[in-house]
């Protein structure tokens, strides 16, 4: 699910990285243009997933096994294989709605605000990252800070009404292969607050992307969250139907 | 001597020692009852604040009680429970853990407070008990069920044998979620607590928040609530060092604001009082002295030294407060009993109020305290003295020769 | 009067007696006249800062939103404020949002009530803005400032100027976003609100609810208090023509403030019956006395051929006339000191914090009385019933008088 919103974010700006040689002030309309055309490219695709989640912080160290389904921005679905304690455990997204099923007691839970910032199964991800992942593009224009012959690094500086809390984020993106290496989220004071590195790159059927995903707080060197993909499956040919409470629930 | 002539001179004018006397026996029973019922909307203020919730004094980590860290729990090493029970002035000792989490019934999920307690030992600390509105107190046992307050139960629209869910975070960072199911309803007054606070059992909710036999903090309850500082501090030394004890006055900062300023009003009322008093009986003082101007002329004529006259007054005076101070007492003693048992019921104007953290029930009623009574009896004699004194004078000051002219 | 001038006479017979007399009953009504204005100032000032910051003298709701504070509970304000101000007793109506939600910032996330308010209105009137400067005073009503209680800032881990988002959930349950900047901070000296309040222009508020137009409560300000009874049923009247919207007076609004406020003042009643009772006590005995001492005399004038009635009507007299005495006397030193209670007040600064709270509105510190003229009158006749009162006794008793064995009397 997220890794979902880290690929649309790196192809549109492979797209980006592509069309521009020099900062792009100039052609920043062109830009957004250019991105926006690109989410609609990315409408439609679906994926399959197995994936591990390994978290660190002060309290605790947990390893979860999941299966997630995804399509597009707007729908997903994961549900824990591992620990048997938290087995069949699952959330389900639809645009900005998130309900988690717990099994235990066989109910389903709409997460009301007060509850999005919170953290998701116990990891560095918040709720809220799962509803705001995919608005990046929409909340924030980009300019090229810098480029050498392995990567480009690309800043986000958010639109000035955007409801986004970070004060910049700045991707960093490999040239070859074209996949993210890292993403760091500043405050409005320019104080580091969290980075994503990405590592593991693999190339899966026709795409190259990298497997595991790393999300680290910076006022707590000791904490992280590694997301790592097991196997993963593109256009299995889901409908947003597919997405729906009563899935949430099926074993 | 001086004495028995003092008492003599009580005695022969009986009605106006009389008339006086029960003018000080009112004036002071009446104060004794004032100061009950003051003691009285003290008490209630200060039980209706710790004794639904706090408890008197709280012994946690240090720091726990500002942020109510869900980790900073600890496990009740040794006899920790057993010494503070047999500490001095402890009637009750409640071992508690903490948590935030969801409820939910069908289509309603609302956060709340998960306390989770021992139902025999949480009863001898707070008395939530006793503000059920449907159902009952929490079983005892493993299907301890949740009780929780009426608002939040009018929200979630349950009843006592509902069922709700409740989900939390977990210590370990799992998802935290069971059923229970509701076995009681209350209603504080306070809109926090029956708004948001849910009472659970304790070893349902370690295992729920995977915090194995651990708990946040032993809320005590204590003979004399308004020494819980003095008793914090010296019960502390004795806990183990990562444990504090901490009196309702830090809890409840707004609570110790309150009493202070309760206590200057109720030292104006008393001021008040014993004003209108003294010069109540100022004039009974004066009268006997004028009366008896040819007698002490006599007296003095034949060698009484003025300063024995003025003390001659004053103890008539003196015993006619000891007297007066005995029958008030009594009196007073009396009044405060029935008003301590009865009371006087407002609730049919007035509902349960907050004041400072905590709330009020809607009555007058008096608690019997030996500062109640020691107070007003010192006081009674002092102003007698004080009123004795002017009379006394003059009567010192008297010429003989002129006062045997008097009539 | 004959009777009275003898009567007046009797009285400074005795002049040290009659004036302790009156010095008692003088001093017990001025403090009691002095203490009842001081609650009542302060009582006063507890509702009007009340009234201001929470439902106003006069609230407006939707069907229970009173008591269940439910948000789905809002209505179109349309023209209800501009026909509800145009009523002569009214001086302000705020038109308020309320709306349960999230609050983050980079590093932290707190639950919040989105409060939407007409800044303009609410800064001239809410109290907790009393002393916020003008630089960190909302600008408009749909721009994205916003005011933070204290500890909730604190606990965003923000400053002034700093941006943070604010999430509701809007009418159709989906949850909507909006960016917002801490343009000032609020210390109300109440934990809740300083823990949870955000202040914001109404019209942002209710657009991110989905509800443009719309508010939870009408809280209207009166120029007086007292018009509240006569001006309820008027604003009644307007809002008769929306089936679901009541008009509610602020004791039904806010019943923990109106009882707070009645339980203090039940137990100083108590206490004035109790100051009373012992000063009328006081008077008993006095008069009983000069009736004692006066038996002689009364015996003669008895023996003399006047009836007994005179004399019970004498002893009235004079107990009539210590009290009117004491009525003027009393009045007068209890206007002082109302005077003083008005003007200076008592500080009790020294004693308390900034404030402390008492049925969830902020005490303040300086105590300051209020003119109560018309209980001051009747405390003042009820002393003068007093002191007939405490004649009757006497009275009956110096009526009793055998001439014979009064005459004998030393």
């Amino acid at each position: 699910m997220l890794f979902r919103a880290l690929r649309r974010r790196f192809s549109h700006l492979l797209v980006l990285a592509l069309a521009v040689a020099v900062p792009a002030p100039a052609r920043a309309t062109d830009l957004q243009q250019l991105i926006h055309d690109v989410e609609q490219q990315y409408m439609g695709v679906s994926s399959h997933s197995r994936m591990e989640m390994e978290v660190a912080t002060e309290h605790w160290q947990r390893h979860l096994t999941m299966e997630a389904w995804s399509l597009g921005r707007e729908y997903f679905l994961v549900r824990i294989l591992e620990p048997p304690k938290e087995r069949g455990v699952a959330t389900l997204k639809v645009q900005h709605e998130v309900w988690n099923y717990l099994p235990k007691v066989d109910r389903v839970i709409k997460v009301p605000p007060s509850m999005m910032g919170g953290a998701w199964m116990g990891s560095h991800i918040t709720n809220d990252d799962l509803v705001k992942a995919n608005h990046v593009d929409v909340d924030y224009t980009f300019t090229l800070l810098a480029e050498t012959p392995q990567l480009w690094r690309i800043q986000g500086l958010p639109k000035p009404d955007a409801p986004v809390v970070w004060g910049k984020i700045v991707y960093e993106v490999g040239k070859t292969p074209r996949v993210p290496l890292r993403i760091v989220y500043y405050d409005e004071a320019g104080a580091q607050v969290r980075q994503i590195v990405f590592s593991d790159v693999r190339k899966i059927g026709s795409r190259t992307l990298p497997l595991t995903m790393t999300v680290q707080p910076t006022d707590k060197p000791d904490e992280h969250t590694v997301l790592h993909y097991d196997t993963i499956d593109f256009d299995i040919g889901i409908k947003t139907d597919y997405f729906s409470l009563q899935n949430l629930k099926a074993r | 001597m001086l004495l028995r002539l003092a008492l003599r001179n009580i005695w022969r004018n009986r009605r106006r020692s009389l008339l006086t006397i029960s003018a000080m026996v009112v004036s002071s029973s009446l104060l004794i009852l004032a100061l009950g019922v003051f003691s009285g909307m003290l008490a209630d203020i200060l039980s209706s604040a710790t004794e639904q919730y706090y408890g008197h004094l709280v012994v946690s980590r240090a720091g726990y009680l500002d942020d109510h860290d869900l980790f900073d729990a600890f496990v009740p090493e040794g006899d920790l429970l057993g010494h503070l029970r047999q500490s001095p002035g402890v009637l009750g000792a409640s071992p508690r853990l903490r948590a935030f989490g969801l409820v939910s019934r069908g289509q309603n999920t609302y956060p709340a407070e998960l306390l989770g307690v021992v139902p025999a030992e949480e009863r001898q600390v707070t008395n939530l008990e006793t503000h059920l509105v449907a159902g009952s107190y929490l079983a005892p046992g493993a299907d301890a069920g949740a009780l929780l307050g009426r608002g939040l139960a009018a929200k979630l629209g349950v009843h006592p044998g509902d069922e709700l869910v409740v989900v939390t975070q977990a210590a370990d960072g799992s998802i935290g979620n069971d059923l229970l199911t509701v076995r009681g309803v209350f209603a504080t007054g306070d809109t926090g607590h029956d708004n948001g606070l849910v009472l659970v059992d304790l070893p349902w909710l370690q295992r729920l928040m995977v915090l194995p036999g651990q708990i946040h903090e032993v809320a005590v309850r204590l003979k004399e609530p308004l020494q819980a500082a003095r008793i914090a501090a010296a019960l502390t030394p004795t806990l183990p060092d990562h444990l504090t004890a901490v009196g309702w006055e830090s809890l409840l900062p707004e609570m110790r604001e309150a009493i202070a300023s309760f206590d200057v009003s109720r030292m104006i009322i008393v001021l008040i009082l014993y004003f209108a008093t003294g010069l109540g009986i100022l004039n009974t003082f004066f009268m006997s002295v004028m009366e008896r101007t040819r007698e002490f002329g006599v007296l003095m004529a034949i060698g009484m030294r003025p300063w024995r006259i003025r003390l001659l007054v004053l103890l008539e005076t003196l015993a006619m407060g000891l007297c007066s101070l005995v029958a008030g007492v009594g009196l007073g003693l009396l009044l405060s009993l029935y008003m301590a048992r009865h009371g006087i019921d407002l609730s049919g104007s007035i509902t349960p109020i907050t004041y400072a953290g905590g709330t009020l029930p809607p009555r007058l009623h008096a608690v019997l305290e030996t500062s109640n009574v020691v107070l007003p009896a010192v006081l009674l004699l002092v102003v007698c003295l004080l009123a004795g004194f002017l009379p006394a004078n003059r009567a010192a000051k008297l010429r003989p020769v002129e006062a045997l002219r008097e009539e | 009067m004959d009777l009275f001038s003898l009567a007046w006479k009797n009285l400074w017979r005795n002049r040290r007696r009659t004036l302790i007399t009156l010095a008692a009953l003088s001093l017990s009504l001025m403090l009691v006249q002095g203490f009842h204005n001081l609650s009542f100032g302060v009582y006063a000032r507890m509702v009007d800062s009340g009234v201001r910051a929470g439902s106003g003298h006069i609230a407006v709701y939707r069907g229970d939103y009173a008591q269940s504070r439910n948000e789905k509970l809002s209505f179109a304000a349309d023209d209800l404020p501009q026909k509800i101000a145009a009523l002569p007793a009214v001086q302000a109506v705020l038109p308020r949002v309320y709306l349960p939600g999230l609050a983050q910032s980079s590093r932290e996330s707190r639950g919040i009530l989105l409060t939407g308010v007409d800044p303009a209105a609410e800064l001239a009137v809410n109290p907790f803005l009393r002393h916020q400067p003008k630089e960190q005073m909302l600008r408009s009503a749909d721009g994205r400032d916003a005011l933070l209680g204290s500890k909730l800032m604190q606990e965003l881990k923000l400053g002034l100027g700093d941006k943070f988002v604010v999430t509701v959930q809007n009418r159709d349950g989906e949850l909507a976003s909006e960016l917002f900047r801490i343009r000032g901070v609020v210390k109300t000296g109440i934990r809740d609100f300083d823990r949870s309040l955000v202040m914001v222009g109404r019209q942002r508020a209710a657009a991110m609810a989905g509800i443009p137009g719309q508010v939870q409560e009408l809280a209207v300000i009166l120029k007086r208090a007292a018009a509240e009874a006569a001006t309820l049923p008027q604003i009644a009247g307007i809002v008769a023509g929306r089936p679901q919207l009541h008009a509610l007076s602020w004791q039904q609004a806010m019943p923990n403030l109106a009882n707070a406020i009645r339980l203090d003042y039940s137990s100083q009643q108590f206490i004035f019956v109790v100051i009373l009772l012992i000063v009328t006590i006081g008077v008993v005995n006095t008069l009983l006395m000069s009736v004692m001492e006066r038996i002689r005399e009364f015996g003669v004038i008895l023996a003399v051929g006047a009836s007994p009635g005179r004399l019970r009507r004498l002893v009235l007299a004079e107990a009539l006339l210590l009290g009117l005495a004491a009525l003027v006397v009393g009045s007068l030193l209890g206007s002082l000191l109302t005077w003083y209670l008005v003007a200076v007040g008592i500080d009790l600064r020294n004693y308390m914090p900034d404030a402390m709270e008492f049925g969830g509105v902020v005490f303040e510190p300086v105590l300051r009385a209020t003119w109560d003229i018309a209980w001051m009158v009747r405390i003042a006749l009820y002393v003068v019933g007093l002191a007939l009162l405490a004649s009757l006794y006497p009275a009956v008793k110096a009526a009793r008088i055998s001439p014979v064995e009064a005459m004998r009397h030393y």
